[in-house]
């Protein structure tokens, strides 16, 4: 008896139970779909996320220093430490390409002309290499010490009349001061440019750290009056005016190999942890750990998250899946105790007990595949929903796919094994007089 | 496959079940079945029927003692090769009719063969062969709950000789139908003999056996004789047993064993061989008929 005929004779079996076969299979269609859904959402997301960042990034140190207790994301715990002459003085190493702070700055509003709308934190300050060449869409990169400034297309079309190129700014500081800058360029996407803005969609303009962060620090007499730090008053003890400490840096080495990346991450490290760098008198006396990393690594951390996340996830699917091969043995054993006779009638014209075997295990295993099977397209259009909503690149684990039919192949032999076991020994003479 | 005259020989057979003494449901029965003859069992309750249907079915085998069918001793073969021998060899038609309740009629007919490894195309031409020969033809697709009991057990008699078995095996085969049904499908049975096929029929009523060409009678495990009738009953088929004058010498040997059973030795037609005699000369022309291989035809026209 080929196994084409087992399949078609079991089919026939399940069809002719539809409801009990379907809510049997209903707990490997959940299973499959949580594992197949979030899978899809956790490979979505990471495309998402790790696709924003342009392999020019590649090379950029992100850095801060903190507690090493402190646990989160980037700039967890961090303290303002690194002053404007560490950075010059980083930069003059061989291998790093370029070093220079990063902060956000607080504003009220910005206004082209009479037109105002109201911006919280969009001002971004850093060196002027932090926007691309390549995310330009069009204009240049600001320069360092002028008032000019780089939009994103968002922060570009909050006015009616669209800003471009060449237009005047004016942005009105939290403490009501005016800052007039001219816009340079804009990028050409709105999401944030490194893992210190995030990577959400928003309005965002670009400008120099000099002069903004560094006047509007010593005009609101804190170094670190970004906003984001913790504990704004750390260096206001400090003269202001010439020591501009910065929460965060970013370094960039002389290229995106790995050999140039940890280069330039060891000399800057060794810098900023060595008597001679003004961030040392906080780093030695906080016991502050300076940490560099790159987009990559500090993604890694996010991934590692959403690892266990995902793993979390697919554990409870794998009890759903456990629950659902005992449904099928379950609603197998029932199967095989209600069908005794047939069971009799088969063996008496002449079924071996290998055929009765694989009659009951084919059953089985068409439950856990037509499960696998049901539970990977659910999964993957709620995977596709999920993605759609949270508007992320849709990517499909397709080793996944395999990987579920497998598993439906594997619980419907494990789940079907005793019942049909226990129905190849069925005694004919025994089961011919079943009732 | 060797054809001898006898499809089925039981040699001083005893099977006992050990429950909580000792139950002897067959203490040594001889018993012959040659080829073509039609061979009603009767006997009260706990005569030990059952039991012999399930060795001569290959269901089971004896305690003690031989079964031969098909040339082949059962109590010599595994498991397997019972089975494989039951599928070939032996067809079974029962009380309950106990078709296949999720298959078409067709299907149920093909069963059999589908574990014998027939291809579908064949199966299911052989099957609507089978199932044109007991007139339900127009039924093929129909499911056994959408027939009549009639038509069940005919269904389930075209499904015991799909296989071109050695012998049929039938247990109160109309103990479900009501008496004009009965007699449709007891014909049915006569119009297989005549054709050639060999029946054993269990049954509690007089009137079923008397179809048969011997009535063997059963008590507490015993043949406690021998009935040998002259007539199949069936008064349009010739009274001929269909057996070969070769399977009568065969039998001849088995013919001594088989009067210790019951009360046969004054009756002197208490084994097949008898039965050959027994019509003169009118058998000898079907019986050399039989002995070729044109049995179907004889008893088809």
């Amino acid at each position: 008896m080929n196994p084409l005929e087992h399949l078609r004779l079991s089919w026939r079996s399940i069809r002719g139970h539809k409801l009990r076969s379907a809510l049997t299979t209903l707990g490997i269609v959940i299973g499959i779909a949580a594992v197949i859904a979030f899978v899809t959402l956790g490979a979505s997301l990471q495309a998402g996320i790790i696709g924003d960042i342009s392999p020019d990034d590649q090379r950029n140190l992100y850095g801060w220093a903190a507690d090493p207790d402190a646990e989160g994301g980037p700039l967890a715990g961090a303290q303002p430490v690194v002053s404007q002459d560490d950075l010059a003085e980083l930069e003059r190493f061989d291998e790093v390409a370029a070093a220079y702070g990063y902060a956000t700055i607080q504003t009220q509003a910005v206004s082209d002309g009479d037109e105002r709308v109201a911006q919280g934190d969009g001002l971004i300050a850093s060196g002027p290499s932090y926007v691309r060449e390549e995310s330009l869409a069009e204009g240049r990169q600001f320069e360092m010490g002028e008032r000019e400034a780089v939009l994103n297309p968002a922060a570009a079309e909050q006015f009616e009349s669209n800003v471009t190129v060449g237009d005047e700014l004016t942005i009105v500081a939290l403490g009501g001061q005016q800052l007039s800058v001219e816009v340079v360029g804009i990028t050409d996407t709105a999401e944030g440019l490194s893992p210190f803005e995030g990577f959400e969609a928003a309005p965002r303009i670009y400008v120099p750290t000099d002069p903004y962060y560094v006047e509007g620090a010593a005009s609101a007499g804190l170094a670190g009056g970004d906003g984001e730090t913790d504990d704004p008053g750390q260096s206001a003890d400090d003269d202001p005016s010439d020591d501009v400490r910065y929460l965060a840096v970013v370094i960039e080495a002389q290229s995106a190999t790995e050999s140039d990346v940890d280069a330039a991450r060891d000399r800057s490290i060794a810098y900023l942890e060595s008597d001679d760098a003004d961030a040392n008198e906080f780093v030695d006396d906080e016991d502050l750990e300076v940490t560099l990393q790159t987009s990559t690594e500090l993604l890694q951390q996010l991934q590692d998250v959403l690892d266990l996340l995902q793993n979390f996830i697919v554990g409870i699917a794998a009890i759903s899946l456990l629950v659902g091969s005992i449904g099928i043995a379950n609603i197998m054993l029932v199967s095989v105790t209600e069908r005794t006779r047939e069971i009799g009638i088969m063996k008496a014209v002449g079924a071996q007990n290998r055929d009765v075997l694989g009659l009951f295990l084919a059953e089985a295993i068409v439950l856990g595949v037509v499960g696998a099977i049901l539970g990977t397209a659910l999964g993957l259009a709620a995977g596709y929903v999920g993605a759609l909503y949270v508007d992320l690149p849709l990517v499909y684990p397709y080793e996944y796919v395999a990987l579920a039919i497998a598993v439906g192949i594997v619980v419907g032999v494990l789940s079907g094994l005793y019942p049909a076991w226990r129905a190849a020994r069925t005694d004919p003479i025994d089961a011919l007089r079943y009732e | 496959m060797a054809r001898s005259g006898t499809a089925v020989v039981l040699e001083d057979v005893r099977k006992t079940y050990e429950l909580a003494e000792p139950v002897h449901a067959l203490d040594g029965v001889t018993l012959e079945v040659s080829r073509g003859s039609y061979t009603a069992i009767m006997g009260p309750s706990g005569s030990g029927k059952s039991t012999l249907m399930n060795l001569v079915g290959c269901l089971d085998t004896p305690t003690e003692g031989r079964v031969v069918v098909d040339g082949q001793d059962v109590t010599t073969l595994d498991g397997r090769e019972r089975t494989d021998l039951r599928g070939t060899q032996v067809g079974f038609v029962f009380q309950t009719f106990n078709l296949m309740p999720r298959l078409t009629a067709l299907e149920n007919v093909a069963l059999p063969q589908l574990f014998q490894g027939v291809g579908r195309g064949e199966r299911r031409e052989r099957a609507r062969e089978l199932l044109e020969r007991v007139g339900l033809a127009d039924r093929a697709d129909h499911l056994p709950s959408e027939l009549s009991g009639g038509q069940r057990q005919r269904v389930a008699l075209a499904r015991a000789l799909v296989n071109e078995p050695a012998i049929v095996l039938a247990d109160e085969p109309s103990g479900n139908l009501d008496t004009e049904t009965e007699a449709d499908v007891l014909d049915l049975f006569a119009e297989f003999h005549d054709a050639g096929t060999t029946l054993v029929v269990v049954t509690h009523e007089r009137h079923v056996a008397e179809r048969a060409e011997r009535i063997v009678h059963l008590l507490d495990g015993t043949i406690e004789r021998i009935e040998k009738l002259e007539s199949t009953g069936e008064p349009t088929s010739p009274p001929g047993p269909g057996v070969g004058p070769r399977s009568s010498r065969d039998a001849d040997a088995g013919a001594d064993g088989e009067t210790p059973g019951g009360d046969g030795g004054d009756r002197g037609g208490d084994d097949p061989t008898s039965d050959a005699d027994g019509p003169g000369t009118a058998s000898d022309d079907r019986d050399a008929d039989s002995s070729t291989t044109d049995r179907d035809d004889d008893g088809g026209n």
